[in-house]
């Protein structure tokens, strides 16, 4: 789907910071939203997580930075860093042009899924995306 | 909102408090210049690519790592920094990075054009005269739980020291460097004619900041908040965070904006190969409209580095694809001797991977 220009797809949950999560048995790949990518401007460097890392909902992992800003990474949910997109860290670029495909950023061994209910999803990730357009984009 | 009117600190203090303030969670407005000259690189640069260490070593400026992004810049007290610490829950500030910029440039654009100097914001994040030249960079992060928006009015600046500073493969080209920061870069004093007093600037720009940031209540550094910045001074200063490798390969110097010299060298079979790129645009697809190679290749004649491999290369977008059949066809010219040296070996000169 798209909000007010952004898109946001039906079947991932998201995370305030505007992270997305998509889940493949209990191995979350996570990225940033168009929101996100669109606000920052185009991402010239990145700082990811380490393999094997582990981490609790809501953690610090990484840093982005754009002409602009140097911003933070979010873990989305708690888990393990089982792989990291090494392709985003040579060319950052490719977050802003496919944030939801090949631009994704990590991918980690969930330890609770029961976190997921604490994300956006469906109509409350709807809801969600129109105030913060409301709150930061207008 | 606290306003902390520091004037001079020592050096490296002067950069920590905002880290600090940010940290606690301190909504604050800082006034600051360093006591004494330093160097502050942004959170991403590699400092071993990119920063003259042994010019610093030999003059004992000390080099800091902000947390803010970036590239290489040269700090002293004739430069005037704003700080501005806010929490993303005040309502009443700008919520957006976008934001960010439009609201909190004003207050340093309008204290120019009280001191008779017309100023705009140009993107990415520079201040700029009318005349284009670049007058004060400013710069943003998320630091604890707070935003932070940095910038500074340059007063005065030291071009010579600056263009030291930077890591060159070659040291003829400090020249290009230094011209290049010295007609794009420009000064209060450079505009107006005369050094403006730093009390009136520092008063100016803190009553622009309160038509924006609304009330502000002096407040003093307390004793055990310095002994904190000191630890994270420490902290900062410690060789994993200063050191330590980032991504960056390739060496540059952001003159402002959309201007960048770009450095690279490659060690081919037939020698070693440098280069400088003034590129206009992005650092990667902007145009290469100034360049010099050197090294210790071979090349007869040699008349043909200048007249046909620089020629070929200039013009061009920074850019694999588009540079790669430039040279090629140079490469394959039969008047022309390169031993040693592919069209592989020149874009890897000029900082373009394989």
């Amino acid at each position: 789907m798209e909000v007010g220009g952004y898109l946001l797809p039906d079947d991932l949950w998201y995370h305030k910071e505007h992270f997305w999560v998509k889940l493949d048995g209990d191995v979350a790949t996570v990225g940033v939203t168009d929101f996100f990518q669109k606000l920052a401007g185009e991402i010239s460097y990145l700082e990811l997580p380490s393999e094997d890392d582990e981490y609790t909902a809501d953690d610090v992992i990484g840093t982005v930075e754009t002409g602009k800003w140097v911003g933070k990474i979010y873990c989305p949910i708690s888990g393990t860093i089982t792989e990291v997109n090494s392709e985003v860290l040579d060319n950052p670029a490719i977050v802003s042009l496919d944030p939801y495909g090949k631009g994704w950023l990590f991918k980690l061994k969930a330890s609770d899924l029961s976190e997921l209910e604490k994300l956006f999803k469906g109509e409350s990730a709807l809801k969600w995306q129109e105030e913060e357009i409301r709150k930061k984009a207008k | 909102m606290y306003l902390f009117k520091l004037d001079r600190m020592p050096d490296l203090l002067s950069m920590v408090i905002f880290h600090e303030l940010a940290r606690e969670g301190v909504e604050a407005l800082i006034i600051v210049s360093p006591e004494k000259p330093m160097i502050s690189v942004g959170y991403f640069q590699d400092v071993f690519q990119e920063i003259n260490l042994d010019y610093l070593k030999k003059t004992g400026l000390p080099l800091f790592r902000r947390e803010v992004g970036g590239g290489t810049t040269y700090l002293d007290e004739n430069q005037i920094f704003y700080q501005v610490i806010y929490s993303p829950q005040n309502r009443k500030l700008p919520q957006t990075i976008k934001q960010a910029y439009e609201v909190l440039s004003q207050p340093p654009l309008r204290a120019h054009e009280r001191f008779g100097i017309k100023a705009r914001f140009r993107e990415v994040n520079d201040l700029v005269t009318e005349g284009g030249k670049k007058i004060g960079g400013e710069g943003g992060a998320n630091i604890g739980q707070c935003l932070v928006f940095v910038g500074s009015m340059l007063m005065d600046f030291d071009y010579y020291t600056m263009s030291r500073v930077a890591k060159i493969p070659d040291e003829k080209w400090r020249d290009k460097v230094f011209k290049s920061l010295e007609e794009n870069l420009t000064t209060m004093k450079r505009e107006s004619g005369e050094l403006p007093d730093r009390r009136e600037v520092q008063d100016v720009l803190i009553e622009e900041f309160r038509k924006v940031l609304g009330p502000l209540e002096k407040a003093e550094l307390a004793p055990d908040f310095l002994r904190r910045a000191k630890e994270l001074e420490r902290k900062m200063q410690s060789p994993d965070f200063l050191y330590g490798k980032r991504k960056k390969e390739v060496g540059s110097l952001k003159i402002k904006s959309g201007l960048n010299l770009i450095f690279g060298q490659h060690k081919a079979q037939g020698g070693l190969i440098r280069t400088i790129q003034e590129v206009n645009g992005p650092p990667e697809g902007g145009m290469i409209q100034d360049l010099s190679i050197s090294g210790d290749f071979t090349l007869i004649p040699k008349e043909s580095l200048k007249e046909g491999l620089e020629i070929s290369i200039l013009g061009s977008r920074r850019e694999k694809y588009e540079l790669l059949p430039r040279i090629a066809k140079f490469m394959d010219s039969r008047d022309k001797e390169m031993p040693g040296v592919t069209t592989e070996d020149i874009l890897l000169a000029l900082g373009l991977k394989e």
